[in-house]
């Protein structure tokens, strides 16, 4: 029965997967914020949920999350730990992540903000706050208007 | 300035435990000093889908490969010596299906005349990051492994791991962890430990400390011996977040207070997974290390002369196309060497530097063709006389563990 779920929430989670497969280059036209994570790092499972957060806060600005797992897992793997890790925004595996072109960090977690060509317009090195990726985004030129603070404008 | 002479590869006729000498090569440095230097291949006793190696030596010079070998959930940690007719054949210390396997954090093995310890990482909760080290010891009473046991008292379901060995008198051993016994005090994750304690060649427990309240999460430690006792390097974590190397000695029966080998002041609040390395000879310390402040990696080298009391100040092995992963070790004749990963083109490398005493760069040499990923590790180095020994693992085909000697001359 274990298994029979296990492989249920297994299917879920690949048809999940696939109709929000992102190659890298798939969402041209959007900003993306790439964080590196690895289940090994203790920050990075602390960041986490601010990301998810901001995935939803930000969605309507035109800006993306995306996970990359620092570690070389395959895709299955991946998507296990993601889901241990609690990892509600999109992932990719490191092989999947290799048309991003960014040099693999040197310091857990990092993160990318890139720019809708994809070029890299910061790097953010070590646990990030939701108020530094929304401050530098501003400095980037984005007036980004989140969910959030659109229900407290409301 | 150097000037190098390398000869083409050759094939010579070699002790069967040898395939090839990959590269010689002579360099003259600015002293006028003529370095000559071979990489030889040796046959590895490691299987297919090995990694995780290490390369120790004894007082005799004796040489040990470890290894974790792994089929399905099933990790095996071996070992085997290399003697002059070849690797003798493996010897099993532990196997399990539930240990925490890491490309960073990874078994050692100590050797002590007769007495060997050795530890692994075995899961201790649901929580995918909660795990123990245990450790088991062989002494000259009992040839065969002991029991093993967690090495920790705190009983805690935290991270424990990043452990280092030395030898010390009477077969006992230095083991020096990260013990993650406070990160689980309250709602916030808390600090990191370094802790260490002696353990006599059965196993129990004579001594145990706390060197620092707070270090770095998830690099590795190191000691070494020098006449004035263990030392212990390690990547401290300020209040402020600066995650520099740190040292802390052992004298008069007490560890001092942990002193930075060099203020690189690299502020970061996150992990680079890229522990120091320290290696002594009587009052002779060297200790490498990765930083990279203002996003500029570099490996940097600092030495001392009274028993890391005191330390000169760096100088820069590699920068900016390194990702560090840091072995040292000093040979007879003085000379330091420094194990690094270069990442200057597409393949990593694995890279020899071969420093005087007097910190003068004498010569460089590739060891082989790596992988920058994690799953290639860290390349271990251990000197034996006016040799190197070098550990890594190859991805070129299905992981395996090889092993090189380097000469130096």
């Amino acid at each position: 029965m274990k298994n029979s779920v296990s492989r249920f929430r297994r299917l879920i989670l690949v048809t999940i997967l696939l109709a929000t497969s992102v190659s890298a280059h798939s969402q041209e036209g959007d900003w993306q914020i790439v964080n590196y994570w690895s289940e090994w790092c203790a920050p990075c499972r602390i960041e986490i949920p601010m990301f998810n957060a901001l995935a939803q806060e930000l969605e309507f600005a035109n800006v993306r999350v995306v996970g990359i797992n620092f570690d070389e897992d395959p895709r299955d793997v991946t998507l296990d730990i993601a889901e241990e890790m609690g990892i509600k925004f999109r992932t990719l595996t490191l092989e999947e992540s290799a048309s991003l072109a960014l040099r693999a960090p040197d310091v857990m977690p990092t993160t990318y903000i890139l720019k809708p060509d994809g070029a890299v317009a910061a790097k953010l090195i070590g646990m990030q706050e939701r108020e530094d990726i929304l401050t530098r985004l501003e400095e980037l030129g984005l007036a980004i208007t989140t969910d959030v603070s659109r229900r407290e404008a409301q | 300035m150097l000037f190098f002479n390398f000869s083409s590869a050759y094939v010579r006729s070699l002790p069967a435990c040898t395939l090839a000498i990959l590269i010689t090569g002579t360099a003259v440095t600015a002293s006028g000093q003529s370095v000559g230097i071979s990489v030889e291949l040796l046959d590895s006793p490691a299987p297919v889908n090995s990694h995780l190696s290490r390369v120790v030596s004894d007082t005799s010079g004796q040489i040990y490969l470890s290894w974790v070998s792994e089929e399905g959930d099933l990790a095996r940690f071996s070992y085997s010596k290399l003697t002059e007719s070849g690797w003798s054949r493996p010897e099993l210390i532990s196997s399990g299906s539930d240990w925490f396997v890491n490309w960073a954090d990874f078994p050692v093995l100590s050797v002590n005349g007769d007495n060997m310890a050795a530890h692994w990482l075995r899961m201790s909760a649901e929580g995918s990051y909660d795990y123990n080290i245990e450790a088991s010891f062989s002494d000259v009473q009992n040839q065969d492994w002991s029991e093993p046991r967690v090495i920790h008292s705190d009983g805690v379901s935290a991270e424990h791991g990043f452990v280092s060995m030395l030898p010390l008198k009477e077969g006992s051993t230095l083991i020096t962890w990260l013990d993650g016994r406070n990160t689980k005090n309250g709602d916030e994750y808390g600090e990191m430990t370094l802790r260490a304690g002696i353990f006599s060649s059965s196993g129990q427990i004579l001594s145990e400390w706390e060197l620092d309240s707070r270090a770095c999460d998830c690099c590795q430690t190191s000691s070494a011996m020098t006449s004035s006792g263990p030392v212990v390097v390690y990547r401290d974590r300020s209040a402020g977040e600066i995650r520099d190397i740190a040292m802390t000695r052992y004298l008069d029966g007490q560890w001092t207070e942990p002193r930075p080998v060099h203020g690189d002041n690299w502020q970061i609040a996150g992990c680079p997974v890229n522990g120091p390395s320290v290696s002594a000879r009587n009052e002779q310390v060297a200790v490498a290390w990765f930083t990279a402040k203002d996003d500029t990696p570099k490996v940097q080298l600092a030495l001392s002369s009274d028993s890391g009391a005191s330390f000169t100040a760096p100088v820069l092995v590699a920068s900016p196309e390194t990702n560090g992963r840091v072995g040292t070790a000093l040979l007879d004749s003085g000379k330091i060497i420094v194990s690094w990963i270069d990442t200057s083109s597409a393949q990593a490398k694995i890279m020899l530097s071969v420093f005087s005493g007097a910190a003068e760069l004498l010569q460089q040499v590739e060891v082989a063709n790596t992988s920058a990923s994690r799953r290639s590790g860290f390349p271990i180095i251990e000197s034996v006389g006016e040799s190197v020994y070098v550990s890594w693992t190859d991805l070129s085909d299905s992981p395996q563990v090889r092993v090189a000697r380097v000469s130096v001359k």
